[in-house]
């Protein structure tokens, strides 16, 4: 099997390797764009308290539905099939971690730390930059990293719904029982899990003040 | 410089927090707001800098309006001191010293060299501490860096809410020391509440005692002791200073409860180091199980090492007579040092174990304030 293997990695190479990228930009673009929209909205929620059992109830209830379903749900409500409604879902389920740790990050700020900025006169996008978010950040960034890991997970599913990647590879070989085909599209998809989960795990400790580390 | 006119803060559930509160502080006073947990100090305190908005009256900080100012504006006019420090836990402490410049825009270098300059002001290294993390430093380091903050942009007023509350006796006086040091230089003006009335007489130019919103009394601390304004003043003063009588004060009450020990099997040289470490001349001698054995002296610990005596700690120990007990009266320790001739006399408990130690200075507190309470007048100006 192992001979099989380096057979099939020898022959399609260069075709794992565009698949692999393939993989990686379904992950990255949804990524980038729950990053972006998840923590300014929790930060919102945060100082809208009114409005953030919204946030954390709709982010959680994304991620609740089993992966699968979620992406069939992308076909019936109209976004068809390929890489759009893969990003959608992908977007979507990426969202709870980061919504959550973001809000816990800056709500977790001592009382006395933000009491202590506000009587000495910060204003509040002050309060914001030098004090909640760089003491919130090592929280953030570790939700970033466990929605990431689960994310690359889901990604390899988005096949099923024509979005490319290393799952299709798998679906392919297990359509043609050929275990050589499915550990060509396993082992890179497991390899880029394992990378991001070490990369983000470094950032989360270079990113850390130093004053916090322990 | 700071004055408050008829200050109210009412809560929408009908509360009165500050009734009705007028109280004038002039330049280069340090005011103390005293007063049972409840009684509205702290509120009227973080009125001054808006973090409280009162309901009707008027605070005038620097004679304008303070509802006139900006509330950033007003804030960076002000120092704020709390009780729990907080202090930036990612900031190094130069950069916590100097947060309130680094609000205001001034310079990376400007700030570095303000907090030099500080550190130098209060006696502390700069160079020991600017790159440190708050973590590293202890309760009392840290407070001292939050008085510091406060000071950084040079305010004229400083307003402390409990900053000494939260630590241990020792390090309390200390502060207190040094905050009464650093305003003779800095000459600020603080209002400072808190709920310890040793505190207010120690540090306080004048002290304005509330319950329930309202002023009791405002008086300098010694026209307070002597002329209390009415029974919760006089109460709120005892009950904080025990001021009894001197036959009435326990030996418990006035010893000091970690007096300098060793064990008997110490050696002689190892006591002497120690004497001389903590500035004591004479050490209690426990064995293993905590129970006193007696007093090592300094003359006896040198005679016997100056004689090349193969003794140890525990063989020089002596005077165990003299021991008191901690439910004695404190007058019994007198009669002990005058009978004996020692400057200090063992505590200990029932179980034999060492339990503290009463020396002539604590006695000499108790005696000062038994006399402030009878009124005794000195007797100098009879001769």
């Amino acid at each position: 099997m192992w001979q099989d293997l380096w057979q099939y990695f020898s022959t399609h190479g260069y075709e794992v390797w565009m698949l692999t990228l393939q993989q990686l930009y379904i992950v990255a673009i949804p990524m980038c764009a729950a990053i972006l929209v998840a923590v300014p909205l929790t930060i919102v929620a945060t100082r809208v308290p009114r409005l953030y059992p919204w946030v954390i109830g709709i982010s959680n209830a994304f991620q609740t539905i089993p992966s699968m379903a979620l992406l069939v749900l992308m076909i019936t409500i109209g976004l068809g099939i390929g890489l759009l409604p893969a990003a959608v879902a992908l977007f979507v389920y990426a969202l709870m971690p980061i919504v959550r740790n973001t809000y816990v990050g800056i709500a977790g700020v001592a009382p006395e730390v933000k009491d202590a900025a506000i009587g000495m006169g910060a204003t509040k996008w002050q309060l914001l930059w030098l004090v909640e978010l760089p003491l919130a950040l090592k929280v953030i960034i570790a939700g970033i990293r466990s929605s990431l890991v689960a994310s690359i997970g889901f990604a390899t599913l988005a096949a099923l719904i024509g979005a490319g990647g290393l799952g299709s590879l798998i679906l392919q070989g297990l359509g043609m029982a050929d275990n050589a085909i499915v550990l060509a599209g396993t082992i890179p998809a497991v390899i880029m899990a394992f990378v991001a989960e070490f990369v983000m795990g470094r950032l989360e400790r270079w990113l850390t003040p130093k004053g916090l580390r322990g | 410089m700071l004055s408050f006119q008829d200050v109210c803060k009412r809560y929408p559930d009908g509360t009165t927090a500050v009734d009705q509160l007028s109280l004038d502080i002039s330049h280069g006073e340090l005011v103390a707001l005293i007063g049972p947990s409840g009684c509205g100090k702290s509120t009227t305190l973080r009125m001054v800098n808006r973090l409280v908005e009162p309901s009707s009256g008027t605070i005038l900080v620097d004679g304008r309006d303070n509802r006139a100012y900006h509330p950033v504006e007003l804030r960076r006019r002000l120092g704020y001191v709390i009780q729990q420090v907080g202090l930036m836990p990612h900031l190094t402490i130069a950069e916590n010293i100097a947060f309130v410049l680094r609000l205001q825009g001034v310079a990376p270098k400007q700030r570095r060299r303000r907090a030099e300059e500080l550190m130098h002001l209060v006696g502390l290294d700069p160079g020991l501490y600017l790159d440190r993390y708050p973590r590293e430093l202890s309760g009392g380091q840290q407070q001292r860096i939050g008085v510091l903050r406060a000071l950084a942009h040079d305010p004229d007023i400083i307003l402390m809410d409990e900053p000494f509350g939260a630590l241990d006796p020792l390090i309390r006086e200390q502060l207190q020391d040094e905050l009464k040091r650093l305003q003779k230089t800095v000459h600020k003006t603080i209002l400072f509440v808190t709920h310890d009335m040793d505190e207010a007489l120690r540090i306080a130019d004048r002290i304005v005692l509330m319950r329930d919103g309202r002023i009791v009394q405002a008086a300098e601390p010694e026209q307070m002791l002597r002329a209390p304004a009415d029974a919760f003043v006089a109460e709120f003063i005892g009950r904080h200073r025990m001021l009894r009588q001197a036959s009435e004060v326990a030996v418990a009450d006035v010893m000091i409860d970690n007096p300098v020990t060793m064990e008997v099997h110490a050696g002689l040289a190892q006591a002497l180091e120690r004497m001389r470490q903590r500035r004591v001349n004479s050490v209690m001698v426990v064995d293993s199980g905590g129970r006193f054995a007696g007093v090592a002296r300094l003359e006896d610990v040198t005679r016997a090492l100056e004689q090349g005596l193969p003794m140890r700690v525990g063989d020089v120990a002596r005077w165990a007579q003299t021991a008191v007990h901690p439910d004695d009266p404190a007058l019994n320790a007198m009669r002990q040092m005058l009978w004996y001739r020692v400057d200090a006399v063992p505590v200990v408990a029932e179980d034999g174990t060492l339990a503290g130690l009463v020396t002539r200075s604590a006695l000499a507190g108790v005696l000062d304030d038994a006399l402030r309470v009878t009124g005794a007048e000195p007797l100098a100006e009879a001769r």
